[in-house]
């Protein structure tokens, strides 16, 4: 939470959202200004700080060609392996191994391949529902224990919250054996249930809702309280509906995390490929150089989190800010 | 919605409890907040916390996994062997590279990035910054399938454009001189946008009135990077490093698990691609729980140190 508090005065300085009305604020934060502005102002600029400035707007435009330069370059090596994925996708299958960087000849081939050979579509429900169960119950679980940190002061308080931070330190690996003999015992070898158990809490939830919760304005609790609303009515009537926007960031993160985690799955569904990150990896093994059709089925795998990117991605880029910040 | 109703003594409470008066936090609802976090801490004592003591209580055991078999009580005998093996020393220097390598391009790289192209601003940033965070939210099964095609030795891209270039290059992945950077390239590609995310961010949190104030007083462009940006930014680099370094082993797993297993030889594991090798293929639950525990202790030093760091840091934004 370090720079907030150096944000220029004209923001609000709340501590810890900032940016909460206004998702896509990080690249278009008030504090620095736009060009309009700067054309005028020759040595107050931040940007260009040093260097007074003699020449008339365009030169000022001019000057930015090799940042854009930069960016460009940075872009197209980001994005470049994930278009190539899609344009193999989409070639015919007997042209798959074609260099021509251009899409070529649309086929649906290779996508009629991979739902005849592999039950892909089950894979990605059955991803789908166990993302969405694990965000929600993740969801649900930080905002009952966040409210509960925020709201009152109670013994103990210090330790237990150590017990959050603290999990950060124990990465999934060291605890990994243990975790399998318990789901093993529970009979939820290869099932999606042994998947999703270990994982309903998140500490990190937890704590990113318990920042946004400590800066929840005081008086609106009151307020709550003395209309004699208990303190669940208060979560639910009052604090949840308030929260909307960083609970969507959140969630829709914890959805992002849930369908990319790979470890986990592929311990637990060892001899069942009912989830997408085991199925493709079984897809890989047996389909060898098929390139076309390992590249469609990796389309697929990737599908629902770039709809969700492109839909909502204000939200999508908040969240893992954030998640940066602190 | 925070802006719209926060009244100007509610906005800046940073401090945590203890800071703030609290006449409505009453006694008598003493057993409220321990039944809000009860679900919470439930779930974190029996799959963080108790597996943690099972970790370090089967590190004195000898047991391959098979519930059938008694566990045999070995006293350190497994400490002393895993400390002993060569594939440790290589997942550590491994291990040691891969954090450095991801420094260099989450943390570093961002960091020149970010500074070089503070000039783009508005609609035109937010679309660049919006393409380079999509390798960050690929599943892994995709990006490594992805980068086994473009390293392809049939085909691939990379191969083609090395052999126009004449240099020619085999399968990658199968040469111990080139698996770990390969491995590197593909998470490091991952983990490139969410650096430049975070660091911009951190850039745009900056006050220019700090750059102006310097400006007028006659700094150079480089002295007000080195002397006011990079200061002010120090805290969320440090955040960024201490991710990085906790995390990087994590998110290098699932690449190393479908691109090389670790190999060939040892080349391309790391740390917890090794816990896994010792528990799921040799079955030394034993010798994992030893290196597990062993390992946790290190990060949980190098946290501190962090913490720390960050602690003596922070005196800037006050």
């Amino acid at each position: 939470m370090a720079f907030i508090t150096i944000a220029p005065p004209s923001q609000p300085v709340t501590p810890d959202t900032p940016r909460a009305p206004e998702p896509s604020g990080v690249s278009g934060q008030p504090g620095l200004a736009g060009p309009p502005l700067r054309a005028g102002m020759t040595t107050a600029d931040p940007t260009n700080a040093g260097r007074p400035r003699t020449g008339p707007a365009w030169t000022l435009k001019l000057r930015t060609v090799p940042s854009h330069v930069l960016l460009i370059a940075l872009a197209v090596a980001s994005i470049f392996p994930v278009y190539w994925m899609f344009v193999t996708a989409f070639r015919p299958s007997s042209g798959a191994l074609s260099v021509n960087p251009l899409p070529g000849p649309l086929s649906l081939e290779n996508f009629q391949y991979v739902l005849t050979t592999i039950p892909i579509a089950g894979m990605l429900a059955n991803t789908f529902g166990m993302s969405l169960t694990l965000a929600a119950s993740q969801l649900l679980v930080a905002i009952l224990a966040s409210y509960g940190f925020a709201r009152w002061d109670f013994a103990g308080k210090k330790a237990l919250y150590l017990l959050f931070v603290g999990s950060w330190l124990v990465p999934f690996q060291v605890t990994m054996i243990p975790n399998y003999l318990l789901i093993s015992q529970l009979g939820l070898l290869n099932t999606i249930t042994g998947v999703v158990l270990p994982q309903l809490c998140s500490a990190f939830a937890v704590m990113m809702l318990r920042q946004h919760l400590e800066a929840f304005p005081q008086d609106l609790l009151d307020a709550a309280q003395m209309d004699g609303r208990s303190s669940w009515r208060s979560l639910w009537e009052v604090v949840v509906p308030n929260l909307r926007p960083a609970l969507a960031a959140l969630g829709i993160m914890l959805f992002i995390s849930a369908w990319n985690e790979y470890l986990w799955p592929s311990l637990i569904m060892q001899k069942s490929d009912a989830l997408i990150q085991v199925g493709i990896r079984a897809f890989l093994g047996a389909e060898g150089n098929n390139w076309g059709a390992i590249m469609a089925a990796s389309s697929l795998a990737c599908l629902p989190i770039f709809l969700i990117y492109i839909f909502l991605q204000r939200y999508v880029v908040d969240a893992f800010i954030r998640s940066g910040l602190k | 919605m925070f802006i719209e109703t926060a009244g100007p003594a509610a906005g800046i409470t940073p401090a945590g409890p203890a800071g703030r008066p609290e006449p409505q936090r009453k006694p008598r609802r003493a057993l409220s907040p321990y039944l809000y976090i009860l679900p919470a801490v439930i779930l974190l004592l029996v799959w963080t916390y108790w597996p943690l003591g099972q970790t370090v209580n089967l590190s004195f055991n000898d047991w391959n996994l098979i519930p059938t078999r008694p566990k045999q009580y070995v006293d350190v005998q497994k400490y002393a062997k895993v400390l002993s093996r060569p594939e440790l020393h290589q997942a550590l220097v491994n291990t040691g590279l891969y954090i450095l390598a991801f420094l260099g391009i989450s943390v570093a790289l961002p960091l020149v990035f970010a500074l070089l192209s503070r000039k783009v601003q508005g609609k035109a940033r937010t679309a660049y910054q919006a393409l380079i965070f999509v390798p960050f939210l690929i599943t892994p099964v995709a990006s490594s399938a992805i980068w086994r095609w473009l390293f392809a030795p049939d085909g691939g891209t990379i191969p083609a454009i090395a052999a126009a270039l004449g240099a020619p290059m085999g399968n990658v992945f199968r040469d111990p001189g080139g698996s770990m950077t390969a491995v590197i390239v593909i998470v490091g590609w991952q983990m490139l946008g969410f650096g430049v995310l975070v660091v911009s961010a951190g850039l745009a949190g900056i006050s220019p009135d700090y750059a102006a104030a310097a400006s007028i007083d006659g700094a150079s462009g480089t002295q007000i990077t080195w002397r006011i940006i990079i200061p002010l930014l120090s805290p969320s680099l440090v955040f960024l490093s201490l991710m990085t370094i906790l995390l990087s082993a994590q998110w290098t797993y699932p690449i190393i698990d479908l691109v090389t297993q670790g190999g060939p030889g040892n080349s391309s594991t790391n740390i917890y691609y090794l816990l896994y090798q010792f528990g799921f293929r040799n079955f030394d639950a034993g010798l994992s729980s030893a290196a597990g525990t062993l390992f946790f202790l290190g990060f949980g030093l190098i946290a501190l140190v962090f913490v720390e760091l960050s602690e003596r840091l922070s005196f800037y934004d006050n």
